[in-house]
């Protein structure tokens, strides 16, 4: 059995390992936003052609501002959705580590009876905290990606219809990641690691 | 040389790929026809392929490294603009940051709390951003004339494209940027220098490239008169205007640029390509509203004349029919 917690381990810090990934993605995508927002947040400004001042006279203008910055959201948008695939990327580490998780207590050589997986020795966690604590982890980003997937699409929809206050809310649940509790996720990694933290 | 005269012949003039065909070479006729029917002799034309052929690598490269530079000026003396638009906007009313959804606070509606009671203290902040609008004033100049050197090099580059063959009464056969003869177009006969363009190809594509800089160092131009007329009642300054000369020697150099017009002794107006601008000057507002600013900055950023998907291709063809890399 000790064993087998040991290969949980192992599996935890490689977890622990994606999620740093994870939030690097995190800064990049809330950069990207950042960006893109505040060209979406002009995108009225310079739609209107009282705004040009000394510009006025210049024939063009108005179109050729508006084409360039319709062309870096694009941009933008394109390498958002790049940022989006990467942590689909960490979403489906998750779940391959779950299963061979599963696949240990399971299909491997010794099958875990009930009992065993609710066993603790010292302060090591039992199987079955294992196996919750990947479940977790990986539901939690699982739903979070769900949920910046569509923060990118809402956000693509704002720029036809500009709203500052939208924007606002989009970024703020893109900063708050409300499906990945810290303190939770924290939880489960001193439970899976309690030894160490003694 | 040796090597050169080898991988000179081993490359025999091609005719054109059939996408080339395509593309306009409008300049090439007067010159090239004439040259054609007088080349070089081929003992020249050997040894002139290979000095061509380094000159273009050379110019190019500059080419390259210029387009490098100008987008690390434009960038600083973007960021100098923002500060005196911020620095003005805060002496007034709403500051912009144009990363940041929430405005911040404000000199003449900010509650000052318990600094109220400090005597001066809005004239002391005042003339702390007076000095501090001074600064970047200057520094937005600074980079506009770094700006203007840069595409005075991107001109010259692009007009030393030619290799023109050196004293021909001597007995050794030198090559130089000069043109010492007339009958000598420095177009080696219009030959390719490389695989498939003659030099008015590789002219043609520098000329796009350097129009676009032009173009949008003029409407730049406009821009930094436009910011460092800005004025406000707290901190006033002596604006300029569009016809005053902004540093010393600015004209010269706008005239290398070509976006000086000896006729009536003003900078040409600024305009985007293919489009026509009105002629009528504008007077310009020295307290102009928030959104235009924004309409400035976001113009400074958006370099409406360059249009960089042509530029990178430009690049890369050339790098492509040089066999170097200009990225």
């Amino acid at each position: 059995m000790e064993g087998m917690v040991k290969k949980y381990q192992q599996k935890f810090r490689r977890v622990k390992d994606e999620m740093n990934r994870w939030d690097e993605l995190q800064s990049r995508l809330l950069s990207q936003f950042r960006n893109a927002s505040s060209i979406i947040e002009r995108l009225q400004v310079i739609r209107n052609p009282q705004n040009y001042g000394a510009l006025k006279f210049v024939g063009g203008i108005e179109d050729m501002i508006l084409r360039k910055q319709m062309e870096s959201l694009e941009t933008i948008l394109l390498s958002m959705n790049k940022t989006l695939e990467e942590f689909h990327g960490v979403v489906t580490f998750l779940e391959k580590s779950l299963r061979d998780g599963r696949q240990l207590v399971k299909g491997g050589s010794i099958q875990a009876t009930p009992k065993q997986l609710q066993q603790r020795i010292g302060i090591k966690p039992s199987l079955a905290d294992c196996l919750d604590g990947l479940r977790l982890l990986h539901e939690m980003h699982q739903s979070e990606y769900l949920l910046k997937s569509s923060i990118v699409s809402a956000l693509s929809g704002l720029a036809l219809k500009p709203s500052r206050s939208d924007l606002g809310a989009l970024q703020q649940l893109l900063v708050d990641q409300p499906n990945i509790p810290k303190e939770e996720v924290q939880f489960i990694f001193d439970i899976v690691f309690a030894e160490e933290i003694c | 040389m040796e090597e050169n005269l080898a991988s000179t012949s081993s490359s025999q003039p091609l005719s054109p790929p059939p996408s080339f065909e395509s593309t306009k070479l409008k300049h090439q006729n007067p010159s090239t026809e004439s040259s054609i029917s007088s080349p070089l002799p081929p003992s020249v034309t050997r040894l002139w392929r290979p000095a061509a052929q380094r000159n273009l690598r050379n110019q190019w490269s500059k080419m390259a490294s210029y387009r490098q530079q100008w987008k690390s000026f434009s960038s600083s003396a973007r960021s100098h603009a923002t500060s005196i638009v911020n620095s003005y906007l805060s002496q007034r009313q709403f500051p912009l940051k144009t990363t940041s959804l929430f405005p911040r606070m404000y000199m003449n509606a900010m509650e000052l709390g318990v600094l109220s009671d400090m005597p001066d203290i809005r004239k002391k902040a005042c003339r702390k951003l007076f000095k501090q609008q001074k600064l970047h004033r200057s520094k937005l100049l600074s980079s506009y004339k770094d700006m203007v050197d840069v595409v005075m090099h991107m001109v010259k580059t692009g007009r030393s494209m030619r290799t023109f063959l050196k004293g021909s009464s001597s007995p050794l056969v030198q090559f130089s940027s000069i043109s010492e003869d007339k009958n000598d177009h420095g177009d080696g006969g219009g030959i390719p220098v490389y695989a498939f363009w003659s030099i008015y190809y590789f002219e043609e594509l520098a000329q796009e490239l350097v129009q676009m800089f032009t173009l949008e160092l003029n409407l730049k131009r406009l821009l930094v008169v436009e910011l460092l007329s800005i004025s406000s009642e707290e901190v006033p300054v002596n604006g300029v205007c569009w016809l005053d000369e902004l540093y010393r020697g600015e004209f010269n150099d706008l005239c290398i640029c070509g976006l000086y017009s000896t006729e009536v002794c003003e900078p040409v107006r600024p305009k985007i390509k293919d489009w026509k601008s009105d002629t009528s000057s504008e007077q310009s507002n020295r307290q102009p509203e928030h959104d235009i600013l924004q309409v400035y900055l976001t113009t400074w950023l958006a370099e409406a004349n360059i249009d960089t998907y042509r530029m990178d291709e430009i690049f890369a063809v050339v790098g492509e029919e040089m066999h170097v890399n200009l990225s």
